[in-house]
């Protein structure tokens, strides 16, 4: 009986992204979280006493120069040296791409498989065989496993492998295969990489996914970690996913119809975090907020978002006791239909509210608009203006969010003489 | 929308308050209120009832919250009328009038147009502030005519502080060119972060340079290393030698001179130490003793010369006792002498007061006029009952004739009255008058408004052409009925439809036939179709001409006639063969058209059958006609028939249908005015009746006179008062009687207390009499010489109390003296008979001194006993001593093997020298072993000697200096190693870039949120100016217009008009414009009043053009004519007044003078006045 861990995408020194730094926001608890889950990872290999460890690809970021990272990385794969653990690792797109993994002197129980062909490394006292190979370049688009060899028999046969199998979406497409491919290897368990989402393919045996070590944006949510594999009487294994987070990143959306005011809408936010807290065994969260629905305090919140954003995160600080941080709040609000407008008259203010009526019907008008920000736009560096996510300030429907969060806040500056009692 | 009325049920300060707001045309009201009277809490209810109350009102100082309510009644311009309670909470808070049935908010709001709280407060609330602020605002904008007029028109009165605040907020956050707004900082601080991860970050072939330098020179130094400590042990060698030399040669020297002090005795270090010790002992034991016997021998001589009287000594204590009683004995015979004086004085004053009560009493006889305790008291009290009943006595005196004033005052009043006439009878005849009173005048009106009724039916008679009857026969009249009306003219129209008909198909007809004639015209115009008779004719023709050719070619004659006839037949032709020719071209040309324009032929065809069947049509239709026209005629006669019995001629039955709605409702009137006139008759009998019996009444009661034409409440008024008058006089006139009847009963009451003091003091003046008997006083004597005499008895018992006190006390003064002096004399008698003869007091003085001295002389001769056996005891002592230390000098010089104590310090020295020699010799020895670094200090020695002194310092310097260089290659190689070390330590994995590359996206972060931010704020500025050119593009000329007469009036005509200008700067701006002159004001110019002038001329014109387009909602002013002078606030109230006539207009002030300057100014039908009152 043996265990051994598998796992992907360490992405070590990666940063977490676009984290807007406010007053009592858990700065601290966020602090180099790459290297903390890959310590965790370390450290749950030499507590569960594993024979070996699987990295299946993607261990530094493309883009990433620094030699410290080598160096931290090296440190701790001592560490397993010195409890006789071995490490097996194939190179993924964004280490082919990488230099420091170029000149880095691992220590001689770190075995990195290499790039033109595929290798295989036996571990004769219990009878395992690795099969793996590395990315050569940045982006290899042909079947590697294609090349793998047969299983060895007498021997728990592993594949590792950096691929995005049929295809996840979010992911480029390299290394393509098919689960038929794999399975008609023979192997007792295929260790894959490249994809950030925690997968078990169905059927058997095992192909497995383990999903990056740590989430570091608002779409990496959930719990992140590694498997741990526990082979006992070969070739049934039990696999079993255990956490290496330091900080979670989550999405929620609140359901807020009904409301009544600004301060309910706040309430409802601090009853799901409670939630979540619960969820998520206390570990330190940064969370994207959806506030959503039909609700009276719509126009008193889409008045001032500064204020109401930073409402939320106070109450989040309040209940989170300084472990939760807020990441961005959304607010999709509408009115109660029962009191829209129910007519329109001819006053200055129904001027103002036709010309938004006009701009959110004509995507040209608003296009026109885009002019008052291009001053802007020069200076903005390009990390703001790519992604998911992005500022774009020429694009129809961004500026038709924004004029929809507007409106309200400024017909409310305008109006506000009412509001005083 | 209008307000009818606003219930403050239960709100701030008010309970069940009603504002009435129903009347005028829309209503100019003026709601006046007192400040405290609770004019904002109003003015916040109205809002609250419109829109709902907040959350956290303050409005429930009385009312809790659950209790608090607003009530109103609402109306739009269609005539929907909402009538709710609004109550505070957080649903549902509109109920119906019952306070419990939920109304929908939805409704309420449609009557609001949708116009919400928000915009209602801003376009349709206008205070004081609000103006203020909307001039500041004005000037503040420079006048920029965009602004002004959305301003205007959306009542918003802080607009450029609202763009100013938008472009603040904006500059906040980014500036094209800036450095401090945050995301222009935030910018700078990501390239900084940015340069920062590019140096913090490690390049890999950087760290393997560094790893081989270490290497290299770690190698390096091992080899130093090694040189270095053969070297070292060279030098260390000579280096101990080198050391040694000079030990070895001061080692031989001691050595001869141990030689010569090798016998000499060893003393003890400390020897000679002990031995001046002991010569000091002998020196100070023989002083010590010299001292003492002469200290013994003075001693003695002092005790011989003391002198004690030891019989004294014995009765010290008893002399000490007489010493302390002496100074008591001393005062004591003071003390006899001041008492006795003061016992003199008081006896004499004794002695006095007897004599001014008894002479013939001596003092030791006083006590026979001392008087017991209880006759005292009852002297005083007597005394105090005296002066109580005498009081009383003169009070009643005193008040008898003034009672009998008062009532002779009242007897003269009441017989000054009139005695009060009857009014029973009138009280009743009024009683049955009172309700007929105020019917006098409703039925004159009545009679009057019967007159005028009477009047109208007279006018609608003759206009419904029945002058003629009797207007109280009309409703006898039978005129036809609506439904016989109707049937003639539902007839009348169904003729006349066919009558119009036919002249309809008639018209039609004969345009179709002519038409078709004129069609058949045209053709013919156009040019004669040809027929085919036309080519039957033209072959005829022919076939004649080619008959006569025949003829010719067969030359058959052919007539003269014949031939001629046939050529000139032929228009054109000279000839036959011309003629022939044209015939057979004739011939071709009419059967080629016939052939071409056979569907001309066709249509003509047609046309001429046409005609023929319109022809007939319209003759048909001709004769339908002139037969319903006779129809009608005979229906017409008919019709006026049916009138005849009315005597009216008809006119057509529509509007005699309208004649029959008048006629009835005529009749219907008529009707009535018969019935309200037999009831005014009747009501006028009843009045008349109650007005005749009032009358007589008056007269039964000799009343005031009545005059003839006198109306009923006029005379219901005179009677009452004539009633109330004598009324009055009853009243006035019992009140009198019974003043005077209470005054008689006092004086009665008056006089019997008097009777019954006089007969108190009667008994009194008894029991006093016998009172004072007992101190020898008559009945006359009064009350305050009884008092007197006590007095001096009291006085005079007290001073021999105090008298024969002080005699108690000499007595004992004299017994302790005489005590005193039978001690003093025994004590005498026993140690001192030579002071016998001395008074007491000197004796015990002398007796006490000297006692004192024996006591001394005892004293120290103790002490000189204790003294001289110290110094005896010292004698022995110094002996002791002296014999000891000469026993212990004998010792020593037996062991330095001396004879003598002399020679002794010559054996001290020489016994030192011998140990300083042996001891130097020790410490060469030692050092010379630790030299030899474990070899024999005989060994090392022979090996040292066998070196040449002289080349050894050369060789240490050699060693040395080469020992040195290795040093500092060594040294130079650790600072290779020390900071490639350190270059690499640095490289330990640190995550100093991956925190960078993490602040990195913080900043990011930031940006992120503060760029959307930005946006939104630049965009509400964009889109709020575009929306305040589009609105001023549409709006400006007429509301311009308006403002400006609006400015002009609000002015007083100090301005003629406001007119859009171009500003300086290119910019449209509004400028005033003087009347005088036509001077431009630019709004800067204006000052602060002015221009909050000019704001609410735009404001109201703004207002007018929205009330132009929109269902109109109240206008709510709260006391914004504060600052105006009079003229002004009196032309904005007239403004306010107009702007009634369109909508509602709510003026809430505190001031007086504005309700008395609207009452002034404004026309009172427009004008509704309310005062506010909790």
């Amino acid at each position: 009986m043996f265990k051994f861990i598998h796992t992907a995408d360490i992405h070590l020194d990666s940063p977490l992204h676009k984290l807007d730094r406010y007053e009592g926001a858990p700065v601290d608890e966020f602090r180099q979280a790459t290297r903390r889950a890959f310590e965790n990872l370390v450290q749950l290999a030499l507590a569960e006493k594993v024979a070996f460890v699987l990295i299946a690809g993607d261990l530094f970021d493309g883009d990433w120069k620094d030699y410290n990272t080598g160096l931290f990385f090296v440190a701790q794969m001592a560490r397993l040296r010195d409890a006789g653990i071995r490490v097996f690792i194939v190179a993924g797109n964004h280490d082919a791409a990488n230099k420091i993994s170029k000149t880095l002197r691992l220590p001689d129980n770190v075995i990195t498989f290499p790039t033109e062909n595929p290798a295989t490394f036996r571990l004769q006292e219990i009878n395992v065989a690795v099969h793996g190979q590395s990315f050569a370049s940045p982006v290899v688009k042909k079947d590697l496993s294609i090349g793998y060899p047969k299983a060895d028999s007498g021997f728990f046969n592993i594949g590792l492998l950096h691929s995005c199998l049929t295809g996840r979406e979010g992911h480029e497409p390299y290394a393509p295969c098919s689960p038929e491919g794999l399975r008609n290897k023979g192997y007792d368990y295929w260790a894959l990489g490249h994809v950030h989402q925690k997968e078990r393919v169905l059927g058997e045996p095992p192909i497995v996914f383990s999903g990056n070590l740590q989430g570091r944006h608002a779409r990496e949510t959930g719990p992140k970690g590694c498997m741990l594999v526990s082979v006992e009487d070969s070739p049934r294994v039990d696999i079993e996913f255990k956490p290496t987070d330091v900080v979670r990143w989550l999405a929620t959306d609140v359901k807020v119809a009904g409301s009544e005011s600004g301060y309910d809408i706040v309430d409802l936010f601090g009853r799901r975090l409670i939630e979540l807290l619960d969820d998520n065994e206390g570990l330190p969260m940064a969370v994207r907020v959806r506030i959503e629905g039909e609700t009276h305090a719509c126009d008193e919140v889409l008045a001032d978002l500064e204020r109401w954003s930073n409402e939320i995160r106070s109450s989040a600080l309040e209940i989170g006791s300084g472990r939760v941080w807020v990441e961005k709040v959304n607010f999709k609000l509408t009115p109660p239909s029962s009191i829209k407008r129910l007519k329109h008259a001819e006053g200055a203010i129904d001027e103002l509210l036709k010309l938004f009526n006009e701009l959110a019907a004509e995507p040209e008008s608003r296009l026109r608009l885009a002019t008052e920000l291009s001053d802007l736009e020069k200076k903005l560096p390009r990390e703001l203006k790519e992604g998911v996510d992005a500022i774009r300030f020429h694009d129809p429907d961004w500026l038709g969010e924004m004029l929809d969060q507007v409106r309200p806040m400024l017909i409310r500056r305008l109006l506000k003489k009412g509001t005083t009692e | 929308m209008r307000i009818d009325a606003l219930r403050l049920i239960a709100y701030g300060p008010f309970t069940d308050v009603n504002l009435d707001l129903s009347k005028g045309r829309e209503g100019c009201h003026l709601v006046y209120g007192l400040n405290e009277a609770g004019k904002s809490s109003a003015l916040r209810a109205l809002r609250h009832m419109l829109y709902g109350i907040p959350e956290r009102s303050a409005d429930n100082f009385i009312h809790p919250y659950a209790k608090m309510r607003i009530g109103a009644t609402i109306r739009n311009r269609k005539g929907d009328v909402f009538v709710y309670i609004r109550r505070k909470g957080r649903g549902h808070t509109l109920r119906a009038i019952d306070d419990a049935s939920v109304m929908e908010e939805a409704e309420l709001q449609k009557l609001l147009s949708g116009v919400d709280v928000d915009l209602f407060t801003t376009m349709f609330g206008m205070g004081y502030d609000d103006l203020v602020r909307g001039g500041r605002d004005i000037v503040q904008g420079g006048g920029d005519s965009g602004q002004l007029i959305f301003a205007a028109g959306s009542g918003i009165v802080n607009l450029t502080e609202i763009q100013n605040d938008l472009q603040l907020q904006v500059d906040e956050l980014f500036r094209p060119s800036g450095q401090k707004p945050k995301i222009n900082a935030a910018l700078g601080r990501l390239s900084r972060n940015r340069r920062e991860l590019r140096d913090a970050q490690l390049p890999g072939q950087e760290w393997v340079r560094h790893d081989a330098a270490l290497q290299a020179a770690l190698n390096k130094k091992k080899t130093i290393e090694e040189e270095l400590i053969v070297l070292r042990r060279d030098l260390n060698r000579l280096q101990r030698i080198w050391e040694a030399l000079p030990l070895i040669a001061e080692r031989r020297e001691l050595a001869g001179e141990l030689a010569t002090y090798g016998n000499a005795v060893l003393l003890p270090e400390e020897f000679a130490e002990e031995r001046q010790e002991l010569l000091v002992k002998i020196g100070i034991a023989e002083t010590g003793r010299d001292r003492a016997m002469k200290n013994i021998a003075a001693h003695q001589q002092a005790i011989v010369t003391l002198d004690i009287d030891t019989g004294l000594l014995d009765v010290a204590q008893q002399i000490e006792e007489v010493y302390r009683e002496l100074g008591s004995q001393r005062k004591a015979a003071k003390d006899r002498l001041a008492l006795q004086t003061r016992r003199n004085t008081l006896l004499g004053e004794a002695r006095e007061i007897l004599r001014s009560l008894r002479e013939d009493l001596t003092l030791e006889q006083a006590e026979r006029l001392r008087i017991k305790k209880n006759e005292a008291v009852k002297i005083q009290e007597l005394g105090i009952q005296y002066e109580r009943i005498i009081t009383r006595i003169e009070d009643a005196r005193e008040k008898l004739p003034a009672l009998s004033r008062e009532i002779t005052d009242i007897k003269k009043d009441i017989g000054a009255l009139e005695a009060p006439p009857a009014v029973e009878g009138v009280r009743a005849a009024l009683a049955q008058a009172a309700e007929f009173g105020p019917l006098e005048k409703q039925n004159r009106t009545e009679q009057v408004d019967i007159m005028t009724v009477r009047e109208t039916i007279a006018i609608e008679q003759s206009r419904l052409e029945l002058g003629h009857h009797n207007a109280d026969d009309l409703e006898a009249l039978e005129a036809p009925s609506a439904d016989t009306v109707k049937a003639f003219e539902d007839r009348f129209d169904v003729l006349q439809r066919r009558i119009d008909d036919l002249g309809r198909d008639i018209g039609k007809t004969r345009g179709h036939l002519q038409q078709v004639e004129r069609q058949i015209d045209a053709h013919r115009l156009e040019r004669e179709v040809p027929t085919e008779e036309d080519l039957q004719a033209a072959r005829e023709k022919r076939d004649r001409g080619w008959q006569i050719i025949l003829r010719r070619l067969n030359e058959a004659p052919v007539p003269k006639d014949e031939l001629k006839a046939y050529v000139s037949a032929t228009r054109g032709a000279q000839n036959l063969a011309e003629a022939f020719e044209a015939d057979l071209l004739r011939v071709d040309a009419v059967s080629d058209r016939l052939r071409r324009e056979a569907d001309r032929v066709a249509t003509k065809a047609r046309l001429l059958a046409d005609q023929t069947a319109a022809g007939g049509q319209l003759a048909q239709l001709d004769e339908d006609f002139v037969s319903a026209e006779t129809e009608k005629k005979d229906l017409s006669a008919e019709w006026v028939a049916v009138w005849q019995p009315l005597g009216i001629v008809p006119r057509s039955p529509k509007e005699m249908g309208q004649w029959t709605r008048r006629f009835r409702s005529l009749t219907e009137k008529v009707s009535e005015v018969r019935v309200r006139q037999t009831k005014a008759d009747a009501l006028k009998e009843d009045i008349d009746a109650q007005r005749l019996k009032l009358v007589q009444g008056l007269r039964g009661s000799s009343g005031p006179a009545v005059a003839v034409d006198e109306s009923l409440s006029g005379l219901i008024k005179r009677a009452q008062k004539w009633v109330q008058d004598a009324d009055d006089l009853s009243l006035r006139r019992g009140q009198l009687l019974r003043d005077k009847a209470r005054r008689e009963k006092e004086l009665d009451a008056a006089q019997s207390r008097l009777e019954q003091n006089e007969k108190e003091r009667r008994e009194w003046q008894q029991q006093w009499e016998e009172a004072v008997r007992s101190i020898g006083l008559t009945a006359k004597a009064l009350p305050a010489e009884a008092n007197a005499v006590m007095d001096d008895l009291r006085s005079l018992f007290d001073k021999l109390k105090e008298a024969g006190i002080l005699e108690k006390r000499i007595a004992g003064i004299d017994r302790d003296s005489d005590a005193f002096v039978r001690q003093v004399d025994h004590l005498m008698a026993a140690v001192a008979r030579d002071l016998v003869d001395r008074p007491s007091d000197e004796a015990a003085l002398e007796l006490h001194t000297r006692l004192n001295r024996s006591r001394e002389a005892r004293s120290k001769l103790e002490t000189l006993q204790k003294q001289l056996a110290q110094e005896r005891g010292r004698l022995d002592q110094a002996r002791d001593d002296i014999l000891q230390v000469e026993t212990r000098l004998m010792n020593k010089c037996q062991q330095a093997g001396c004879n003598s104590a002399d020679e002794l310090p010559e054996a001290e020295r020489r016994s030192n020298r011998r140990r300083q020699i042996e001891s130097d010799l020790k410490k060469i020895d030692t050092r010379l072993h630790k030299l030899s670094a474990g070899a024999t200090v005989e060994d090392f020695i022979e090996k040292a000697l066998a070196l040449d002194p002289d080349g050894i310092a050369g060789e240490i310097d050699r060693l040395t200096a080469a020992i040195e260089d290795l040093e500092i290659a060594k040294s130079e190689l650790d600072q290779t190693i020390g900071s490639e070390r350190t270059e690499l330590s640095k490289m330990d994995g640190s995550a100093r870039a991956a925190e960078l590359a993490e602040e990195f996206q913080v900043i990011l972060g930031g940006l992120d949120n503060d760029v959307a931010h930005y946006a939104r704020l630049k965009l509400a500025s964009k889109v709020l100016s575009l929306a305040i050119e589009r609105y001023r593009d549409k709006s400006q000329g007429p509301l311009l217009k308006r403002a400006s007469s609006l400015f002009s009036r609000i002015t007083g005509g100090s301005f003629a008009g406001i007119r859009a200008e171009f500003a300086e700067d290119g910019r449209p701006v509004i400028v005033g414009v003087r009347s005088d002159g036509g001077n431009i004001v630019t709004v800067e110019g204006m000052s602060d009043g002015t221009a909050d002038q000019l704001y609410l001329a735009l404001r109201l014109a703004g207002l007018e053009t929205y009330l132009n387009n929109n269902e109109p909602l109240p206008l709510i002013v709260d006391d914004i004519l504060i600052m105006f002078d009079d003229d002004r606030a009196a032309a904005t109230l007239q403004v306010l007044a107009e702007l009634s006539h369109k909508t509602q207009v709510i003026f809430f002030t505190h001031h007086r003078h504005l309700v008395e300057l609207a009452e002034n100014t404004i026309d009172a039908a427009e004008l509704v006045l309310h005062t506010l009152e909790r």
